[in-house]
């Protein structure tokens, strides 16, 4: 899967500022292979949700080129947004749609036809254990499965690449080690997987390449062990460290 | 017919699809209360004061009010629901999964436009029917009256994509409703023939838009109006096409919906 290919991810000079002037993105440029499980690492407000969004448009950025699978995620959106899926950082489900329904509809928004659809979300519904819940409404549900609704809906339509926003922020311990275990089964399975996270440890047991944001700017990059070769650390933490540039006392 | 088919893809026809099912599923809400509102006018405007006023411009006056009492459900039912609907999506942020997805902005412009565009027909439709054996009218061109109905819901619905997309709280979307709509209606010749006003009110409803859909509505129902119909007809398309600029405005560019 890895090497030569056409990367599932190429962003180059990428540049956003906030209407309130805020640079959040300065000039970023990343490249995540395809298959590889790339960790995007950063203190609050680095830019990491904000270099997501840029691939997706929820974004405008400024300026800058973004291609995914080769493919120009502004010029040829439809093609490059078929092929990524997203998980965000915030709960956003359609209060109006049932758990069966905000996966189905979702695969409807991407264009997935509907016996297709409904094959693959009572797979993803048995998989995140929602059975029993695929006819109640999102609205009833608790904040796990919430998170898990979500998981599934970004999948529905069977993306090249999963954007993981902070996926395990305040979620409890089981469902954090058993959505581990199904990332990483999807990613062995060929997909490619951007997991943003400040749990260091997350990073550091799930991904193979890691890239560290700092004040919208790309401050390190590599292969987990060549950063820790590179900084002489034991482990992701004291990299996330030292580049961050937060001593420990 | 390629270029219709993927304008009217799966995808955009999900998202209409989305919006249907969510006036149906709160029909309480959505459907009810304006037919209901609607009777009321009729009963209370034309059966009980009717018989003072008898005959406006030749017609009972239960007839004369029907088409434009009907009109006035179906702008605020097509305003707000797509207000309502995009400011919903928008606040709780379950908008972001369509503006990720591969539908182009004038798509999801247009989904949310048309959804709106329906509940202002059925709820138009519905009180126009229940008021029928009231009035004891039938519709002269009813070919004309659909087109008339058609446009105008589309055009508040647009709007109410705009303002859906534009307000930051919730009180934006129904200050819209209350201050600016709802008097509008009321001012635009609902309930009188613009003739029966002094001059200068006269002069000042002829820059109230609704007032063209109104008489154009009674126009096609009645044969009875203050204007021209054709020109009227040609104002009423050229305000949907601005509305939907609007809307489509919104989508892309608009405040508070994208990052």
């Amino acid at each position: 899967m890895t090497g030569g290919g056409v990367p599932a991810l190429r962003v180059e000079g990428l540049k956003k500022t906030y209407g309130n002037g805020l640079l959040a993105l300065d000039g970023v440029s990343l490249e995540v292979e395809a298959g590889r499980f790339f960790g995007l690492l950063g203190p609050n407000g680095a830019g990491k949700t904000t270099l997501i969004n840029s691939v997706v448009s929820l974004a405008r950025p400024d300026s800058g080129k973004v291609t995914v699978f080769g493919k120009d995620a502004f010029a040829e959106y439809k093609e490059a947004r078929r092929m990524i899926g997203v998980s965000p950082q915030e709960i956003n489900l359609d209060k109006f749609l049932t758990v069966e329904e905000s996966l189905l509809y979702h695969a409807g928004y991407y264009g997935v036809e509907k016996k297709k659809a409904k094959e693959r979300a009572e797979e993803l519904l048995e998989r995140f254990a929602l059975i029993d819940k695929r006819k109640a409404r999102t609205s009833t549900l608790s904040g796990g499965m919430k998170r898990r609704v979500m998981f599934a809906r970004a999948l529905v339509h069977d993306p090249k690449v999963l954007f993981l926003d902070e996926p395990t922020a305040g979620v409890d311990v089981e469902l954090r080690y058993s959505l581990w275990r199904y990332i990483r089964e999807l990613n062995r399975g060929g997909m490619t997987i951007l997991l943003t996270t400040h749990y260091l440890e997350e990073a550091e047991e799930l991904c193979e390449e890691i890239a560290l944001i700092n004040g919208g700017r790309i401050a390190a990059q590599g292969t987990k062990d060549d950063l820790k070769e590179e900084y002489g650390a034991r482990n992701v933490e004291e990299v996330y460290l030292r580049v961050v540039g937060h001593d420990v006392a | 017919m390629t270029l219709l088919e993927s304008a009217f893809n799966r995808s955009f026809r999900t998202l209409l699809g989305r919006e249907i099912l969510r006036f149906v599923r709160v029909w309480t809400q959505t459907l009810i209360p304006p037919l209901l509102t609607s009777l009321l006018y009729v009963v209370v405007f034309g059966v009980a004061l009717g018989g003072r006023i008898r005959e406006v411009d030749g017609v009972p006056y239960l007839q004369y009010i029907l088409p434009g009492v009907a009109l006035m459900s179906l702008i605020t039912g097509a305003y707000m629901n797509t207000s309502t609907s995009v400011f919903d999506a928008k606040r709780e942020r379950y908008i972001d999964d369509i503006l990720i997805s591969p539908m182009s902005d004038a798509q999801i412009a247009l989904a949310y436009t048309l959804g709106g565009t329906l509940r202002g027909l059925i709820v138009g439709v519905g009180v126009f029917v229940v008021g029928m054996p009231f009035a004891g009218a039938s519709v002269v061109n009813p070919v004309m009256l659909l087109l008339i109905a058609v446009t105008v819901a589309f055009t508040f619905s647009a709007l109410g994509a705009v303002v859906g997309v534009v307000a930051a709280r919730i009180d934006h979307v129904t200050f819209m409703t209350n201050v600016v709509i709802q008097p509008l209606a009321f001012l635009g010749g609902v309930f009188y023939s613009a003739d029966m006003l002094p001059p200068a009110l006269r002069v000042a409803t002829l820059f109230n838009p609704i007032f063209y859909m109104v008489d154009a509505a009674r126009y096609a129902t009645l044969r009875a109006s203050d204007t021209n119909p054709y020109p009227t007809l040609a104002i009423v398309a050229a305000l949907a096409a601005l509305a939907f600029a609007g809307a489509w405005w919104a989508i892309n560019r608009g405040p508070n919906l994208r990052y």
